[in-house]
């Protein structure tokens, strides 16, 4: 009787527990759907061609567009790809290439790059300005450029490791019996065998900084400029989007919408990208 | 020479036998080249042991003057005083002192302590995780234990990969214009005529100030940035990643487990429990990483949070972390002292994160997943 009554009460309690976690999920899908709803329907209604086409003009009754912000992201994002993809890559390499003449080391590198992408983005903001703008007396889209790098590394070298890991021993096997050195095995068999997932460690690096304004703000600045001169304070999308953001000006916070619904879409469109060639280069090697 | 460097190459000679001369020669180079690779990337690895050591040493060199003034006491002084204060003494009973028909002036000195920006960041992060805990492990339940019957674990897992690819910009919006104002309107009066009238709950809703030398207590108005709301935002960004973290911990549960707790008649909930105690140390350790997450981020919060240097305890009073102070006021840091003591406080920010960092990967990585 007693045994029957406990059972009762387990039952009860699980049935409401199973109800409660898919409520908590449905909540949390319903929070994605508002949050990204009232994004879309504000940026929606302030997104016109001017947007693309047009420069900020400093009158708060007619802000023009984001073109210069636009291009200034587009270009500290390549900036940084340039020193941040490679390093990272090499890195990646290291870590899944070398890893049985590095031993305990190997360890200690996979750990620490884990833990630089857990620093908070204003610290590394603080030290690109501390080590690079004071040094050269302004702020500058290169400083703007180095924080971004400096939070691609770490994770195109994890991504990047795991992803070369994926490619079979075989393939070396195969290579270096050939009599290839080890280099030429790296370069002309695994890199080419991992290319694909590498580039989506690549991308989400890219899908990751893309979005950042913390490390900018004390090093790129911002600005209302067209410019291509990196040396010089340099215009990104979310810098001018958090300053029209927290403006007083109702026509200012419209492209800030404008802005963040353009920023959505693309790190959508890259997060769709990015699944599709993960997924593809994946089942590459699980059906070998 | 050509083939000594490495055992590629010897390997072949050995099974070769004698090579021809001209194909050594071709070797130099790419056996430079395999020596090269081999310490490009080896560079690389040690630069982002670098990337580590840099952020500290340049942060200590830089806040050293703060260190050296405040010490210690840093982190338990709750003055914040970046300029100068003039203001007219006062005796015992309050009244403003007047010597020879003027006012006599005492000026208070700059001062800084970090006090109020880690209560902000503390009690922040735990509006976050009280919000963002509950909600995360039970989306991870649904996610490994019921989304794959319904054959939606796959858009699930992206949804939630997606809600944290969003940047954290956007969330600060949202809040700001959503959130915040309805914070303020409705959930704040609705709370303050119900809770307000109960004993002991006055704190929520007055705070004490001091006007002229004396003390106050006057009602807090609601403008919805406030700590709750920096709080809920940043429950609501850090829940991808203990979703994301704790899913991937209850993945790795071995199905015998599972199936070895429903086997003796264990309800689903129970199974449930043997699952999450089965994975507690993983849980830990992303619930520590939301944590990292909530007390290191900056443009949400400075966009929500009310940046108010106070240590009040009601949750509708506007408040400071070290992040936003930071997202606020290094660029205007005019005089050394300022610019070191902000310096000191991101060199706490860096530290903590660091120490919750290597702990949940400790737990994640070294524990619960192989």
């Amino acid at each position: 009787m007693a045994v029957r009554r406990e059972n009762k009460f387990a039952r009860v309690t699980s049935t409401v527990m199973y109800v409660a976690c898919s409520a908590a999920s449905v909540i949390i899908l319903l929070l994605l759907i508002w949050i990204t709803g009232y994004l879309v329907n504000i940026g929606m209604a302030s997104l016109n061609l001017d947007f693309f086409t047009q420069v900020a003009t400093g009158d708060p009754e007619s802000p023009g567009g984001m073109r210069h912000a636009i291009q200034g992201t587009i270009i500290l994002l390549a900036l940084a790809s340039l020193v941040g993809v490679p390093l990272g890559l090499l890195a990646g390499i290291y870590l899944a290439e070398y890893a049985a003449d590095a031993g305990h080391l190997n360890t200690v590198v996979r750990f620490t790059a884990d833990v630089l992408t857990g620093l908070p983005s204003i610290v590394v903001g603080i030290v690109g300005y501390e080590l690079i703008v004071v040094p050269m007396g302004n702020y500058s889209g290169y400083a703007g450029a180095a924080a971004l790098a400096f939070i691609m590394v770490p994770i195109v070298a994890r991504t990047s490791e795991e992803m070369l890991r994926l490619v079979p021993h075989s393939y070396r096997e195969g290579s270096l019996g050939l009599g290839a050195t080890k280099a030429q095995t790296i370069f002309n068999v695994v890199i080419p065998a991992a290319a694909g997932s590498v580039v989506t460690g690549i991308m989400l690096a890219l899908a990751r900084v893309a979005g950042e304004t913390a490390p900018l703000l004390f090093t790129a600045l911002g600005s209302r400029l067209l410019t291509t001169n990196p040396s010089q304070p340099f215009p990104s999308l979310t810098l001018q989007i958090y300053s029209y953001a927290t403006g007083p000006y109702v026509k200012e916070r419209q492209m800030a919408w404008a802005g963040m619904l353009v920023l959505i879409a693309m790190l959508f469109l890259l997060n769709m990208l990015i699944r599709y060639v993960a997924h593809r280069s994946v089942r590459k090697f699980q059906v070998n | 020479m050509a083939d000594v460097a490495t055992n590629t190459a010897g390997v072949l000679t050995a099974s070769g036998g004698a090579l021809p001369r001209k194909r050594q020669s071709v070797k130099a180079s790419v056996v430079f080249f395999d020596v090269a690779l081999k310490w490009v990337c080896r560079g690389a690895a040690m630069t982002i042991l670098l990337m580590l050591l840099l952020p500290v040493l340049v942060l200590l060199r830089q806040a050293w003057p703060a260190i050296q003034t405040y010490g210690a006491g840093f982190l338990v002084t709750s003055t914040w005083r970046a300029n100068e204060l003039e203001q007219p003494a006062r005796d015992a009973a309050g009244k403003i002192i007047i010597e020879n028909g003027e006012t006599v002036i005492n000026v208070l000195p700059a001062e800084f302590g970090a006090l109020p920006v880690l209560y902000g960041t503390a009690v922040s992060s735990a509006i976050a995780l009280l919000f963002a805990v509950p909600f995360g492990l039970a989306a991870a339940l649904f996610i490994v234990r019921v989304a794959p019957k319904l054959k939606i674990a796959g858009p699930l897992s992206f949804l939630i990969e997606f809600l944290a690819a969003i940047p954290s910009l956007a969330y600060g919006i949202w809040g700001l214009f959503v959130l915040a104002p309805m914070l303020s309107t409705y959930v704040g009066p609705a709370l303050a005529s119900t809770l307000g009238n109960v004993p002991g709950f006055d704190w929520m809703f007055y705070q004490t100030i001091t006007i002229g030398g004396t003390e106050t207590r006057r009602p807090i108005s609601f403008t919805g940035r406030d700590m709750l709301c920096g709080g809920l935002v940043l429950g609501i960004m850090i829940l991808p990643i203990i979703t994301a973290v704790s899913r991937d911990v209850l993945k790795n549960v071995p199905r015998a487990q599972i199936e070895g707790s429903l086997a003796m008649g264990a309800t689903w909930w129970q199974s449930c429990i043997e699952m999450l105690r089965y994975g507690r140390a993983g849980l830990f350790g992303a619930v520590i990483l939301g944590l990292a997450r909530a007390a290191g981020e900056t443009m949400a919060v400075t966009m929500v949070i009310g940046n108010n240097n106070q240590i009040v305890p009601s949750p509708f009073a506007p408040a400071q972390t070290m992040a936003s102070l930071l997202a606020n006021e290094f660029a205007e840091a005019t005089t050394g002292i300022h610019r070191a003591a902000l310096l000191y406080v991101a060199l706490i920010l860096l530290v903590m994160s660091l120490l919750f960092n290597v702990v949940a990967r400790y737990f994640v990585v070294g524990r619960a997943i192989k």
